[in-house]
């Protein structure tokens, strides 16, 4: 069975203006399957981020390969991007259409029209409870109802990939819960969930696997009874922890 | 000795605002650097105009209401030696003067006419010199001339002198003959009289006017949609949600510039609207109701006026959108737009200059073709191959400031850059030595 996310030898390099070269992607192996959550877990500049640009097709890898249900993404990721749905802090919605407008700009440009368009709009406002403010301008809503919004575009045209990333940053508890429970809610429809976070308690609730990247570099992946059992670490923390040192050593 | 403390501010403020490379532009660079080259480059192109006006010759009619003896005085010294000519003889020199003589009675009103016939498309004569009966009381000798175009105005100031020069001779010979003090003699009273309808006046000053509110309405109206469009969007955090969009980046740039063309067309229409709708009550106020000139805005050269119009906007736009993309935040955008609004706004005054014609070489250079093309469309001068050449440059530049928007925007680097480009830095990315990739 063809994984719907795979890479191989992942590398990301670029030049930034005041730290030089920058190796953010150093050969990232990684593969997850229909049906499951994985978690990248890593801290601030780990390249989670980098990793999870280059699947969307956001950004092009400077060599390796990275693959969405089989679709190369440096060869075709105009149907990368048909077949994912991608959330992060920096995937604003804009700020003067309204949360309905917005959707119905997306099913449009996803290739929806009349009644099908209207079908899609209608399921996500009526999912995630957009109704009441649907008419409203997105710089107009709370935080909650924008990330709403947010999810609602990203799943709007039935993706079998989501990647998600660090979903729940700078949401309160409810809105937090609401996200967690949404994920689950995709792995059970049969979605490929990939997300990165630093929240370990996050990572144990949702995460079938868990990959562990510090540096560029997947250190170690696997459900949390696999690393456990590599590491000899009771909780998550104490696992990241050993995998760095050991990795340092 | 301490300072008082808004003394201590405002030097603070004052150095970190002249650390600002913005407004050290502004300040120090624009005056002493860009607006005197650009005055010295007017200045050569007026000197270049200037050759250009010398090197041009003029055909004057000549008639009389009596033809006398005198007019063949009157020609040869108005079209004879050198840098003149009298009925078709050949001239040489500078300055040149055709005259043809007619030797047949007309009267004033025959001679405008005469003045107004064209051959072969083009007005026969830059300038008719009619001479009254001189038995009729307040006898005079009129110039007949269309002020709208820059060609009779120089047939004017060619005959004006050499007539003064004939009346002074006759003067002097009449005074002999006379033996009279010259002064007292008034052998011929010139005169200069227009014999553009109102109407065409109105057309020439709009068409003075025009051209350059054109240029600045255009830059102006897409100067902010750009800025919003590609700066504000990094700064709105939209960009990257743009970049999901399942469509190509080309088309999403393209969509952009289209959308700040439009708008800028629209500033275009309604600026003009209103200027049609306010320009005669306007100039009836500043001339106290004593205007010279009927100020109807042409609709037929203004539709002639619309295609160049909407290329010229796709051009600002596309060029206005690739340079907004390098900055990061919305203000950032509006700073690095500044300088580059005067890229069109002040060759666009090289294109007013009295006498500057569209010629198929101007048709070729940016901005000041439009100025140009606007300027003859408006007085309805039919220079249809000189026309085409500036649509054609037109859609040339405008395209390839669209590839140029999109082969910038397209890059990574640039899409998603968290921080305005250096021109260094620019440079470093178009050179393609970047090892990013």
């Amino acid at each position: 069975m063809i994984p719907a996310i795979e890479t191989r030898a992942l590398r990301k390099t670029f030049q930034d203006p005041e730290r030089g070269r920058v190796e953010a992607v150093r050969g990232l192996d990684l593969q997850c399957h229909r049906g499951e959550i994985f978690g990248l877990l890593g801290p601030n500049g780990a390249g989670k981020t980098t990793t999870l640009r280059i699947l969307a097709g956001i950004l092009g890898a400077t060599s390796g390969e990275a693959r969405i249900d089989g679709v190369d993404v440096t060869v075709d990721s105009l149907e990368v991007r048909r077949r994912i749905g991608f959330l992060s802090a920096n995937t604003g919605l804009y700020p003067r259409l309204t949360a309905r407008e917005t959707l119905e700009y997306f099913a449009r440009l996803h290739g929806l029209e009349g009644e099908a368009l209207t079908r899609a709009v209608e399921k996500v406002i009526a999912a995630f409870d957009i109704a009441p403010f649907q008419d409203g301008r997105c710089e107009g809503l709370s935080t909650g109802q924008r990330q709403r919004v947010s999810i609602a575009r990203a799943v709007l045209h039935d993706p079998p990939v989501l990647i998600l990333d660090e979903p729940t940053t700078g949401l309160d508890i409810l809105a937090s819960s609401d996200m967690i429970d949404f994920i689950e809610s995709r792995r059970a429809e049969g979605t490929c969930v990939l997300f990165s976070t630093h929240i370990l308690s996050e990572a144990e609730r949702l995460c079938d696997r868990i990959g562990i990247i510090h540096q560029g570099r997947m250190l170690a992946a696997g459900s949390l009874a696999e690393l456990r059992e590599r590491t000899g670490a009771e909780w998550l923390e104490e696992v990241f922890r050993r995998l760095v040192e050991e990795a340092a050593a | 000795m301490r300072l008082p403390p808004s003394f201590i501010v405002a030097h603070k403020e004052l150095l970190s605002s002249l650390r600002d490379r913005q407004t050290a532009l502004y300040t120090f660079v624009l005056p002493l650097v860009l607006y005197p080259g650009v005055f010295w480059l007017m200045v050569q192109g007026m000197l270049v105009l200037q050759g250009q006006r010398e090197h041009t010759a003029v055909r004057v009619g000549l008639t009389a209401e009596v033809p006398a003896e005198l007019d063949a005085e009157l020609a040869q010294a108005l079209g004879g030696g050198r840098g003149g000519s009298v009925d078709g003889a050949r001239p040489e020199g500078i300055d040149i003067l055709e005259v043809e003589r007619d030797p047949s009675p007309r009267s004033l009103e025959e001679a405008r006419s005469w003045a107004r016939e064209e051959k072969e498309g083009q007005p026969r004569f830059d300038a008719v010199l009619h001479r009254d009966d001189p038995a009729a009381p307040e006898a005079h000798t009129q110039v007949l001339y269309d002020s709208s175009r820059s060609r009779s105005e120089l047939a004017r100031d060619r005959l004006l002198p050499r007539l003064e020069a004939f009346v002074e001779r006759l003067r002097v010979r009449a005074a002999r003959e006379r033996d009279v003090d010259p002064r007292r003699l008034q052998p011929l009273r010139i005169e200069e009289a227009p014999i553009t309808p109102r109407r065409d006046i109105g057309a020439l000053i709009l068409s003075s006017i025009l051209p350059i509110l054109l240029v600045v309405m255009a830059v102006m109206g897409a100067f902010f949609p750009a800025v919003d469009l590609a700066a504000g969007e990094k700064e709105r955090r939209t960009a990257e949600t743009t970049l999901l969009l399942p469509l190509p980046r080309s088309t999403v740039l393209h969509g952009k510039i289209l959308a700040v063309t439009s708008t800028a067309v629209v500033a275009v229409a309604l600026n003009l609207f209103a200027i049609g709708l306010s320009a005669e009550h306007l100039m009836s106020m500043l001339t106290g109701g004593a205007a010279q000139a009927s100020f109807e805005l042409p609709l037929l050269a203004l539709l002639a006026v619309a295609p160049l119009a909407i290329l010229f906007a796709f051009f600002v736009s596309a060029v206005l959108t690739a340079v907004a993309g390098l900055a990061a935040t919305f203000k950032e955008g509006q700073a690095l737009l500044g300088p580059v609004q005067m890229v069109f706004i002040l060759p666009a005054m090289i294109g007013v200059i009295p006498g500057l014609v569209l010629s198929p070489g101007w048709a070729l250079v940016p901005v000041v073709n439009v100025v140009l093309a606007f300027r003859s469309l408006l007085r309805g001068e039919p220079l249809y191959l000189e026309y085409a050449l500036c649509s054609a440059a037109l859609l040339v530049y405008a395209l390839a400031a669209v590839r140029a928007a999109v082969w910038i925007l397209s890059r990574e680097e640039v899409a998603l850059a968290g921080a305005t480009l250096s021109p260094r830095r620019l440079f470093t990315l178009l050179r393609g030595r970047d090892s990013r990739s």
